[in-house]
């Protein structure tokens, strides 16, 4: 129970770090963003995406346009603002951190 | 062989069975559900339901199919996952949900969806437990109390927020918010868009009038209820009354007394139920429509049609049977000779002829009414039909004599004939004063069948004549308004000539020129 409750507490902070890290490099389509997240072997279900792309733009790290498809209703295209890429340099800084302390503490 | 349904999801129509909708119907609802409680919920929703909508059409494409079947369905959820799968990924620790069935407790807020203006006095309703309307009753009166009502309200409106949320709407009415309580009301709309308040003011006051509208039509609905129920009890007083009295006087009296006795019970139950039902069905059909959002049910609609058409059957097989009563005609003629006199005085007997029915109907004590007379009003009422008539006429001789011809309509002309045999009138002779009777009457317990007496009294010429005036609508060749009589004088002085009746001082004034 309580290793559950770790991974899940870890897998949620990566898995943020891991979005902002896909909306950096340009436009991205939802769908997109899921598949790269299923290749990177990190995201179980869809589901979860939604209400963590919704709270990352309402906290002002990224903003959308509807961008009109070939087939079916427009998508939402996101993409990072200002404070999204302030906050990925923080985050990125953060996991150089992180990553130390664990190379450290595995190989002492 | 399934049933398919069109649903509109992620503003894309898709066709899918039905089975299939059940399972994505519930699915969405825990969706929703998870996310009541989220600010975001229906951003965070839609974005879900658009994702479902374009993989319905990925399968559909690869699948080179048209309907979505329940395994699609399945696929999907798996993929999208279930809420217990987001629950694990939860951005914050899902207290509300996982730490057992929350206490239930009451928020206030304004109950939007069910609101005459702004919903303050339906939330506050909601928060007092108490039935909405006795708080817009109590705050209409205190519109009164110097207007102080609508302040309050306004300040209310401005400070209670509305229940925008599934769980906001869930905590305004301490409902439990978990998905027992979200099954109840899952079909209404899942939020409604925000405003702010100048513009909710604006929406608002457009409802208010749409809100009148319906006050209005409730005000016509109660009215057309109280009346058709007044309608219904006259009915029910009327039936009881006509088949308590069925053997007593008033079956004699105009119009009942066309009805035969061994159709009565049957006809008047009938006539009833043509009458009753649909006021019954208009009394139950106005309190659905205005009180209650309930539809007319079937089943009832066609239980009172059933016995409508019962009761318009009995109706009309008694009266047509009745109406064949009056096909055939027969009249016989008697004439009786009259002592002559020079002159003769026509009166109108106005002595009521009373049955013992009448006496105790009227509460005539005979021992008070000894020596007085019940007179008829001039202009009788319902039961007074234009069955007697009489003409005068030139006889070829020098008699003096009445015709009476008795007339009767009948099914047959036998029938006809003992109907016409039935009647049973009178006028008397003493000397000079000839009385008619203004009435027929029936005897032998017979029904009215159209019967009349025509009488004509034939006199030699030279015949002079005092009319009372009260006979002038019994008179059928002559209008004795036509003379110029004495206003003052309740006859009217007229004289057979040759050429027939003849004002006498009409007559007298030619004589003088």
């Amino acid at each position: 129970m309580i290793a559950e409750n770790t991974q899940t507490q870890m897998r949620k902070g990566i898995l943020e770090y891991c979005v902002l890290l896909i909306i950096s490099r340009g436009e991205i389509y939802a769908s997109d963003i899921i598949a790269e997240l299923k290749s990177a072997r990190l995201l179980v279900v869809e589901g979860t995406l939604y209400p963590l792309l919704t709270r990352l733009k309402n906290n002002g790290l990224l903003s959308y346009n509807w961008v009109e498809s070939t087939s079916g209703p427009p998508r939402k295209y996101y993409m990072l603002t200002a404070d999204g890429k302030a906050i990925l340099e923080q985050l990125d800084m953060t996991w150089q951190e992180l990553s130390y302390a664990i190379t450290t503490s595995k190989n002492k | 062989m399934k049933k398919t349904l069109h649903i509109n999801i992620g503003n894309s129509i898709t066709l899918i069975e039905e089975d299939a909708y059940e399972m994505l119907t519930v699915y969405l609802n825990e969706v929703k559900f998870h996310f009541a409680k989220s600010v975001d919920n229906f951003e965070i929703v839609t974005d879900i339901e658009n994702r479902i909508a374009e993989l319905f059409g990925e399968m559909l494409a690869v699948q080179q199919k048209k309907v979505i079947s329940i395994e699609d369905v399945q696929e999907v959820i798996r993929q999208m996952g279930s809420v217990q799968d987001f629950e694990l990924s939860d951005d914050e620790p899902a207290e509300m949900y996982s730490e057992g069935p929350q206490p239930t407790v009451k928020k206030l807020y304004r109950d939007t969806d069910h609101a005459m203006i702004a919903g303050v006095c339906v939330g506050l309703s909601h928060f007092l437990d108490i039935d909405a309307r006795w708080v817009r009753l109590i705050a209409f009166a205190t519109i009164f109390l110097g207007g102080s009502g609508i302040l309050a309200y306004i300040v209310l409106w401005i400070m209670i927020p509305k229940a925008a949320t599934k769980s906001e709407k869930l905590f305004m009415r301490g409902e439990e918010a978990n998905l027992r309580g979200f099954a109840n009301s899952y079909l209404q709309p899942f939020v409604k868009e925000s405003r702010g308040f100048i513009a909710e003011a604006f929406h608002v006051l457009g409802t208010f009038i749409q809100g009148t509208g319906k006050v209005i039509f409730k005000i016509v609905s109660g009215f057309i209820i109280a009346m058709s129920a007044f309608g219904l009890v006259f009915l029910m007083v009327a039936l009881v009354a006509l088949l308590g009295v069925s053997d007593s006087d008033v079956v004699n009296q105009f119009p009942f007394s066309i009805v035969n006795d061994e159709y009565f019970t049957a006809l008047t139950i009938g006539a009833f139920l043509a009458g009753a039902i649909p006021l019954l069905a208009l009394l139950l059909f106005s309190v659905r429509v205005a009180f209650t959002d309930r539809g007319v049910n079937k089943t009832l609609s066609f239980v009172l049609l059933i016995i409508w058409l019962a009761g318009m059957g009995i109706t009309i097989f008694h009266v047509a049977k009745i109406s064949s009563e009056f096909k055939e005609n027969a009249e016989f003629a008697q004439t009786a000779m009259i002592r002559p006199y020079q002159n003769f005085t026509l009166e109108i007997d106005k002595t009521r002829f009373f049955t013992k029915e009448d006496s105790v109907k009227y509460h005539i004590d005979t021992n008070n009414y000894k020596g007085k007379k019940i007179l008829y009003s001039q202009y009788g009422g319902f039961d007074e039909q234009d069955n007697v008539r009489l003409s005068i006429e030139k006889s070829n001789d020098q008699t003096v004599s009445v015709y009476q011809n008795y007339s009767s309509q009948g099914s047959t002309f036998e029938d006809a004939l003992k109907n016409a045999q039935n009647i049973h009138y009178r006028f008397v002779q003493q000397d000079s004063l000839l009385t008619f009777s203004p009435v027929l009457r029936l005897i032998h317990q017979a029904k009215w069948r159209h019967q009349e007496v025509r009488l004509t009294l034939k006199v030699p010429v030279g015949t002079t004549f005092y009319i009372n005036r009260d006979i002038n609508r019994y008179l059928n060749n002559y209008n004795i308004w036509d003379c110029h009589h004495d206003d003052r004088s309740d006859y009217v002085e007229m004289i057979m000539t040759a050429d027939g009746l003849k004002c006498k001082h009409e007559r007298e004034e030619n004589k003088e020129q």
